[in-house]
């Protein structure tokens, strides 16, 4: 049940057609994991707490510092040092105090990741780098959790829904990898990718519109250009494929 | 018979700022030959040194994937590449 304060601080989606106080109870009631928190993490976070997402459960291990500022906006000068889910965990509670939001300091890898996701309704990929996207995909088909992909890189980003069992996943489309770096990234980037992937859970959660289902969205930012492009379930994909492959 | 192929923005900085690039082929393999004849920058973020393809190139035919064809993919006049490049920054 949503409190009067809630109805009328959601009022203006709410009024939307097919959303309703039945879609924002089932925002509330939602727990979304959020895999970093950093430039895609801050966006998506930020507009998911803002839309009244029950509860939030950020990961991540790093330390604010001060060349994050240009686009990690949850962070600010006075955080410089401080662990970057417990700034994160600040910012939106101040911006929504009714959003649960569960701070977690590890690194994801194989060994945590089930444990760290338990509960969690869905995933947004809000990483840097593609191994922890896999692992992230690969533990979204095995417990048929839907994941919400986005990268960046400069002024370009790209985004992509997950539904297990049903639509392309991360491994049908991406067969590579690509080394670790240090990126080139305009804040604007990730806070367009971040806002498509918190679009994406709210579509999916209120059950509104067409999610990017076997669909890859390019946004190239310097040319202001989307272009979408059509992808398919790989029948021999390591981790949605059958039968199940060596799932690396 | 011309085929438009679509630079990765990322890649636009070795085709002197060229977005697009017209070029002529049968298949995908003969169209990226001709783009890396033009551009020579091209070929290693394109061809490991083994001359294959590398994983983390996507070529899209008419907005579709080309994978498991990718370089024998038959393009005919008017189609359309895409060459992407993977990105994983956040």
């Amino acid at each position: 049940m949503l409190t009067k304060d809630e109805q009328e601080k959601y009022a203006r989606q709410i009024m939307l057609k097919g959303f309703g106080l039945t879609g924002q109870e089932k925002l509330k009631k939602a727990r979304v994991f959020i895999a970093g928190a950093g430039g895609l993490g801050s966006s998506s976070a930020t507009y998911l707490a803002a839309a009244g997402l029950g509860t939030l459960r950020i990961v991540d291990y790093d330390k604010v510092e001060l060349s994050n500022l240009n686009r990690q906006v949850l962070h600010w000068p006075e955080d410089i040092g401080r662990k970057k889910v417990g700034s994160a965990k600040d910012k939106l509670k101040k911006l929504n105090p009714q959003v649960a939001v569960e701070a977690v300091e590890e690194k994801i890898t194989q060994a945590n990741i089930s444990r760290l996701i338990a509960g969690c309704d869905l995933i947004v990929d809000a990483m840097d780098n593609l191994p922890t996207r896999y692992l992230l995909n690969k533990v979204a088909i095995e417990k048929n959790i839907p994941f919400f992909h986005g990268a960046v890189y400069g002024f370009e980003g790209r985004a992509m829904t997950v539904i297990p069992g049903k639509t392309a996943c991360l491994r049908c489309v991406y067969r590579g990898t690509i080394p670790e770096e240090t990126f080139p990234v305009i804040g604007v980037t990730p806070a367009v990718i971040g806002c498509i992937q918190a679009t994406e859970v709210i579509k999916y959660i209120v059950g509104m519109g067409q999610l990017l289902a076997n669909r890859l969205l390019i946004y190239d930012g310097l040319n202001m250009k989307f272009t979408e492009f059509k992808v398919e379930k790989d029948p021999n994909c390591p981790h949605c494929g059958q039968p199940a492959g060596d799932n690396k | 018979m011309s085929i438009t192929i679509n630079i990765s923005p990322s890649m636009h900085h070795l085709t002197d700022g060229q977005t697009t690039v017209k070029v002529e082929g049968d298949n995908v393999g003969q169209c990226i030959e001709e783009l890396i004849r033009r551009f020579p920058g091209l070929k290693p973020r394109i061809f490991d040194n083994r001359g294959k393809l590398r994983k983390y190139i996507d070529i899209y035919v008419n907005k579709e994937s080309s994978f498991p064809k990718e370089l024998v993919q038959p393009v005919k006049d008017g189609d359309e590449l895409h060459i992407m490049l993977l990105v994983a920054g956040g």
